[in-house]
Order: C-alpha cells, then sequence, then structure tokens
C-alpha cells in the first residue's frame, strides 16, 4: 500500500517533509576550521576534543603535537535535550532507535556525552585553579614568587581557553547528534513497520454504485472544476488551478472546518507561511539538503511551511507559560507548500499530491499529564467531522516504524477513495509530546497547587520550576485530499455530485455540483 | 504622501513589484562567449553585428580582420510579440509617451537596432539566393574546374551564411531586451505629469466623526485581540503577522463576500498556484530577479511566489488562441500575494497596511481590442460598488502618466479613508494593459468572419481571419489586510466595539460586532 505524504500533519511520518533522523546532516553547516600554532595536521573529525578529554590533566604545550583542524557542524540553536535522563534510560532508548528504523546513534551521543562532562569537569578544574592562583596573588609577595605565579596564571589560562573553545565544539556535536534521536514512544502503539499499524475504528461502509465509477480527475473534468494543464505551464507539474464550484468547495471546506473547531474551544488563527529555517527544525523537519519536502526562499534563511503546525507551534517559542494558560487550544488556516521530491507511484495522480495546498490545522499546548487526553480529544474531532459528511474510514493507531521522530503516537485517519480503490490518507494527529517544545523552547510553571512533591522538595522558595508542554497536531481539512473523497463518493449516475448537507450552509446552500450544458 | 504599493494589483504601479523598465537589465542573462577563428580582440559589445550590417557585402576572408571577441549578448528566454514596424512608424508618439512615463527605455537604440536587423535579415536572404543560385548550377554537368569553383564559392557563401545567421539571432536577442523595457501606450485621456496631477473621478461618502480619541487599527487589534505580530517577527521576521479570534473570521468573510459578489457578477472563480515559473512573471511585466525585487524566489529552481493573483490567471491561457466566442474571458481570483517589499519605509509601514504576505481577490479580464475601455469602466464600477456596500469613504483616482507602471495603458486606484493615518490610502486598483501582456503570454484570438475588420479580410487569406493579440485587465475586488484596516478604523465604536457592514454579516455567520473580551 502506497504511504501517503500530503495529508500527514507534519511532525508524524517519516514519508511527511524529512524529519529528525536526517538532522544527523544539519542544515547549516558551518565549518569552522581552527588552525592552532600552526600547521595542519591530523584527522579532520574531532580531534581536539578526543585529546581534550583523554588527556584530562592536559597542560599547554608548545611541542607542536596540538597542530590541528578541526571541522564541526555548529547547529544554529539547541534543543533542551535531558542527556542525564538518556543515560539512565540507555536500554529504552536503544530499543525505541531500533524500533522506530531510527538512523540516530545512541552510542555515540552517550561517549560525547561522557567526553562532554569530563571536560566540562576539567574546565571547572583549571577555573578553580586560576582563581586560586589569582588569590594567592593578593598579598604581598617576593617578586620571583609573584613572577612564578604569573607564568602559572598565564599557563592556565592558555589552556582554559583551549578547553572551553573544545567545549563549544563538543557541546554543538553532541547536540547534533542528540538531535536525532526520536521521542520515547507510547507503550500502545505496536512495534513494527506500517503493516502492524492496528486498526482503531472504522467507520461507515464502502459505497456501492450502480454504474461505472469515475475518479475525481474525470469528474473534475466533466464539471470543469480544475485546471492542471495550465498549471503545469505557468508553475510546473502537480500544480492546478481550482475552478468554478471547486472554489466553493474549497473555501466551504475551510469555513466549515474552523466553524466547528472554533465550536469546541479552538481559538482560530491564520498564519504567516514563510517562517524562519530554524523554526522548520525546531518542529523536527529537515529544511535542507537533498530530498528536503520543503522549499527555501533564495538569498534567506526562510522557508515555505510544509503545515501550519509549524507557525502555530512557534507561535510561543521561548515562552514560559502561565500554567493558567494551558490548554492552548489552536486551529489555523494556512495554505502549504511541499516539493514532493521522490514522490512517485500511481496516487500521484490528480489532487492527492500536489505542491500545494489548504489546510485546516488543530494544535493544543498542554500540561505533560493532559496530552494523552488530548490526542484523545484530536482524533476524535477528526472523526466526528469525517462522520457527519458521510465518509466511510478507519483510524489507526500507526506502528512504530511508521512514526516520524517528533511523534510519541501518531493516529491516521484513512478515507475509502472510489477512484483508488482503497483507502487514503486524509489526516493525522500525533501527540509529540516534550520533543518540539524542548527545541521551540516553551515551558510552563505549574502553579504552586499543581507542583508535584519532586519539584517542590527543591523549596525555591514559591515558584514551581518550570516544565516543558507537550505539543499535539492534528489535521482537521486538508483540502484536496477531502474533494477527491467527496467528488469521488457522492458522484452520481447522472454525472452530479452531492454535496454533504454540513457543507452546504458554507457554499451559499448549494446542494448538488451539476454538469453544465 | 507616501505611494502605496501593496494592494496595487500588480501590473500597475512603478512602485508596486518593479516593472518592465527594469526590464533593459533582464534577470537570465545568459553570457554567449563566442571565440571566432581566434583570439580575442576588439570591444565587448556588438562587434560583428557592426560589422555585419555596415559591409552588407561582406564576403568570407581569412585575412584575420575578422577575428574577434567576446561577444556577450542577454539572451531572453522568451520572445514578447512586439510590433517594431508599427513603433518605427509612430516614433514621436513613442518618445513622447516614453517621457511622459519616466520611462528608462531607449527608443533611439531600439530602432537603432532595428534597422541593423532588417539589414542583417536582408543580407541574410541575400546570401541564402545566391548560395541556391549556386547550388542549382551545379545541377547539370559541368567541367571539373567549373564545378570546382562553384564548390568554393557555396562553401564560401555557407560559411558566410553561418556567421550571419549567428549575428541575426544575437541582434534579435538585444533588440528585444530594449525594446522590452518600452511602456505601453497611454489613454488618451490620462492625465500626463507625476502622482499629483492624477484626478479625483470620483469621491464617495464623506469623513466619519468620532466624539471620542480614534485608535488605529494596530490598538484595537490588540484591544480585541485580532493579531499577534510579535510571535510571527521571531517565527518569520517584520511585517508577518497572525491574524486571531475574529480577524481570521472577517479575512474568510471577506474572501467569501468577494468573491460571492463578483461571481454574481459573471465571472468564473478560480483558486490559483502561488507558485509560478519566473517567466510567466516577467511576461505580466515584472521584474522576479535583480536588486530591490518585489519577488520571493524559491531556492534553486526557476520559480518564484506571487506577488498577485494577476501573474497566475494572465498566464491561464499562455501561448493559446483563444476562439472569439470564447471572449471575454473574466475570472475572479482568490490567492495569498507575497511581496519582500524591498525598500519601503515609512509612517504607513505600520500594522497591516504593508506585509509580506497578505490575501486577496482579483479581477481579471481577456477581451477583444475593441472592448477593453469598456471592461475597464466595468472593473472600476465593481469595484466602486463594493466599496460603497461597506460603507467606506473613498476616490477613485485616474492616475497620472508618471505612476503608471510599464503595462497599464491606463490605471484607476481606489484611495479609502483610514482614520488611523488620518489619510487617504491605496486599497485597490484597476489597469487595462491593453495587449503588453498578451503580446508576452502570447495569448490571441481568432476573429469570427463577420467581426473581422476590411482591412483584414482584404488579405484574403481564405476564410481564416488572422489572429489578434486580446487585451488583458486586472483589478482588485479585495486586498483583505487594507480592507481589514478600514473596517476596524471607520467603524470603531467609543465602547471598544467594532460594528461590522452588513453585507459581510452573512458570511461571518451572522456576526454583527467585534466586542472586547473581558
Amino acid at each position: 500500500m502506497m504511504k501517503m505524504m500530503m495529508i500527514s500533519s507534519g511532525g508524524t511520518a517519516l514519508q511527511t517533509l524529512r524529519l529528525a533522523p536526517s538532522l544527523c546532516k544539519p542544515p547549516s553547516l558551518q565549518t569552522l576550521t581552527r588552525y592552532r600554532h600552526g600547521l595542519f595536521r591530523g584527522p579532520p573529525l574531532l580531534p581536539s576534543l578526543l585529546r581534550a578529554v583523554s588527556s584530562p590533566a592536559l597542560q599547554p604545550s608548545s611541542s607542536g603535537v596540538e597542530d590541528e583542524k578541526v571541522v564541526v557542524a555548529k547547529p544554529q540553536w539547541k534543543a533542551a535535550i535531558d542527556f542525564k535522563w538518556i543515560r539512565e534510560n540507555k536500554d529504552l532508548v536503544a530499543g525505541n532507535i531500533r524500533n522506530r528504523n531510527s538512523s540516530a546513534n545512541l552510542d555515540l551521543v552517550l561517549e560525547l556525552y561522557e567526553k562532554y562532562l569530563g571536560l566540562q569537569k576539567e574546565v571547572e578544574r583549571l577555573r578553580a585553579e586560576r582563581n586560586a592562583v589569582a588569590n594567592k596573588m593578593k598579598g604581598k609577595l617576593e617578586p620571583s614568587v609573584r613572577q612564578a605565579f604569573v607564568e602559572e596564571g598565564k599557563n592556565l589560562k592558555e589552556a582554559l581557553v583551549a578547553l572551553e573553545e573544545d567545549l563549544v565544539q563538543l557541546t554543538d556535536r553532541l547536540q547534533q547528534e542528540a538531535q536525532s534521536i526520536p521521542n520515547i514512544t507510547h507503550p500502545d502503539v505496536p512495534i513494527g513497520g506500517e503493516e502492524s499499524s492496528i486498526v482503531r475504528k472504522m467507520v461507515g461502509c464502502q459505497p456501492e454504485f450502480s454504474f461505472a465509477v469515475r475518479d475525481h480527475l474525470q469528474i473534475g473534468k466533466d464539471l470543469d472544476l480544475f485546471d492542471f494543464d495550465a498549471a503545469s505551464e505557468v508553475s510546473g507539474s502537480k500544480f492546478y488551478y481550482l475552478k468554478n464550484e471547486a472554489v466553493l468547495l474549497e473555501m466551504g471546506l475551510i469555513n466549515w472546518a474552523l466553524s466547528e473547531v472554533t465550536k469546541k474551544g479552538f481559538t482560530p488563527l491564520i498564519t504567516p507561511e514563510i517562517v524562519r529555517s530554524s523554526v522548520v527544525e525546531k518542529c523536527g523537519f529537515q529544511p535542507r539538503g537533498q530530498n528536503t519536502q520543503v522549499y527555501s526562499i533564495e538569498g534567506s534563511d526562510q522557508c515555505l511551511i510544509g503545515t501550519a503546525e509549524i507557525p502555530v507551534g512557534g507561535i510561543h517559542m521561548d515562552s514560559i507559560l502561565p500554567d493558567s494558560a494551558l490548554p492552548l487550544k489552536y486551529v489555523a488556516f494556512s495554505h502549504c507548500f511541499r516539493t514532493e521530491a521522490g514522490a512517485a507511484g500511481a496516487a500521484t495522480r490528480g489532487l492527492y499530491r500536489v505542491h500545494q495546498f489548504s489546510k485546516v490545522e488543530m494544535f493544543i499546548f498542554c500540561q505533560p499529564e493532559d496530552s494523552n487526553m488530548y490526542h484523545e480529544e484530536l482524533i476524535q474531532i477528526e472523526e466526528d467531522l469525517f462522520t457527519s459528511l458521510g465518509l466511510h474510514f478507519k483510524t489507526l493507531d500507526m506502528a512504530t516504524g511508521d512514526l516520524g521522530a517528533p511523534a510519541y503516537r501518531k493516529f491516521d485517519v484513512e478515507a475509502w477513495m472510489p477512484g483508488l480503490g482503497r483507502f487514503g490518507e486524509i489526516s493525522s494527529a500525533s501527540n509529540c509530546t516534550d520533543y518540539q517544545s524542548r527545541r521551540l523552547g516553551i515551558r510552563f510553571r505549574p502553579s504552586l497547587s499543581d507542583a508535584s512533591p519532586a519539584n517542590s522538595k527543591k523549596g525555591k522558595g514559591s515558584a514551581a520550576p518550570t516544565q516543558f508542554v507537550h505539543t499535539l497536531n492534528a489535521t482537521a481539512c486538508a483540502v484536496p485530499r477531502m474533494i477527491v473523497c467527496l467528488l469521488e463518493n457522492f458522484q452520481q449516475e447522472d454525472g452530479s455530485v452531492v454535496i454533504p448537507e454540513p457543507l452546504r450552509p458554507f457554499m451559499g446552500g448549494l446542494q448538488v455540483l451539476s454538469p453544465k450544458f
């Protein structure tokens, strides 16, 4: 069965916008070429780090042994990764990486982390020594003694500067490797490839047609709804114009989805569609490199969004929310842009997989203990929406091998598409727990009554320590696939298409799309 | 008075997305480096063309005089069907028009290049004929020495021809490049002069009186929790924004209202691609590359983001011949628009007035040449009706020559009263581009026989009349952010609420008032 890329609500499917595993080749490699004390020598990767850690009592020398070139990939931002937790739960993390077919290298991360701790300790030791020397020089001293202290202080300073540089580079390298570790997985998620995904729910049944079923492209042609040919000339393949009632249908679907989800207490948003590449990365997508799904803007650090998940996730970037503000529930309308590099196969015809589409996306920021509950709420909203349209669909609990790095758990909805003769993905709901918030820097401060004993025992006055929020995202309506479903499932023998009742108020009361004469 | 860039419906204001005058530095320079017969020598520009034309009876020689030269020619990726004969025959009119419109087009150079082009073309034809003559002479039985002489002569002619044909290609490209920067001619009623010479065609409504301190849309938006510019600045950059809460309803309501009203008038609704090939942007008269371009380009491709739906709608019939029975084709298109707003500065850059991304509903008409003035009036009438129904105070201007972008034959702007700015601000624009865009986009129609003018029918090429270029017109139905500015600022109430104009309410779930939250 073909995988669906277009509609997945973002930080979810491995196939959707390349996800964090590829972060091991980060987008903005900054090559730091450092010639210290002279000529290039030695292996190109991390030599000073290895040296620094393997000789913890290192003193600066001028023997020339240090001559070297260090190439380090410098991340533009840092994820607040809990290395201590990873070290303490090594087996769990290793098993999770295996289950999710992730390319993350845990051994390397742990090795780098140990080196980092050692180097940090060494830096602290040198700092203390230097302070001690400085203190010793405070009183009156024999000139020769003072001179010895000055020498010692100078040597210590030089050693410190070198180690601090190494520490910066080691930190960057550790970040880079650790960012590719996927989120942990909900215990109920089935382990295995996509075929292991579990059907949670099945709604409706396959429509029966007493006539030859047409696919949405044929229906669109008969009703004059699309123009792929002109778009191919003007823009390229997989672009399209919507025409006539298809415009009503798109606007109706957007307004209907916004209205339904707003009724459930979500705050409506219309988002920027150009964002900084760093925000794309922080949400767990890979904005650069070969086969990226992301369109970049020439001559800037910006790119086009592939899903509103990115700008909505970013709306509270680098902030501490009051816990009384949580949950924050948003429903956002945006256009989405995807290169669909590497996409091929039968399901690439027509509207199924396109470069630009409209989508209404739900997004929740909540306290950690509530994210499973809100995940259920999101999939319930999706199921209610699609049920009300009369679609035949199933909901899947996606297997580990099908989860993108940010997702702790992902539910997909697949609807029956008579033109394809199979189910096709129309939406997705993911619980990303703190994967995105640790990258986006979104925390909350629990109120005192909420503070767990573990937190309150630290006793830092009345303010409880901050925690990372959990984030969830879910498709309310990915318009083109919804148009595929509606045209193909509700086609009539006379060539017309019946509009589901809930959409009619959002389409000026239109009940049927009828062929023109 | 500040100029408005954002809302102008595209191929209209010089200030809007840099227009054709800058085509004299075309985006995709293709440097043709040609070493012929040896070493580099001579001036860098057009030497072989000058030579070719100045010695029309040139015969190939091996004297070394031809050793040349690096010829750098800007090669356009596409050709506009420019009527050079007409330009030559109407030299004074074209020159005056270039002056009136402050265009940087170089008519003298265009005419010079055109003469050279004609001369070179003639010479190429002469050589071809000679070569054919020689070939014909060789058909019969000939003395070997005579045959040998013909072979020599044919070979020489062929070499000369190849060289001249190459020159002709380069001269054609250069001629295109220069001629593409000539602006459209101008409607005789357009006032001549700078923006201050623009004529007010119509004034509707009057300035609202407020018995309380007027707030601008940013303050109202803050009070009603409608926008988030701060978060957008972090996530995307300055001049980006999130719309929140009722602002989302307002945007969707405006789009649906505009689409619905214009569709009722017989326009076909469209939702368009927002990524297009750069060549289509150029063909519509915009400048997609280079410094200070208003156009966002996609990295590693020849595509860019649209600054207006005028571009994809103009392109929808690119390179085609329409049956005259299909005309007029009237479209109303919804798209998001993206503009770098490079170089934009001043007081009117706050808030929603000038932003990088916005929603717009745009009207576009393809019609027969004799109808374009009539449809221009229809478009401005639709705009005026739309804004009148919302209760806005606005004026319509017939924009002066100095304010027209290269594609526009005539442009009407609508400026509405914005209490926050304390002045009128542009909210829409309607342009008649006559055949400027269609000559670039390659959009023609074939008049039916009854329509064919005597001038055409006397050519008597059977029953099919010759094709003509269509005329194109574009006009803003609703540029959402500026409309939001107008609605919030004009309809604000003392209690902090904002009353929604009656026509929009059905498109906002019946909402009548935006009220402050508690």
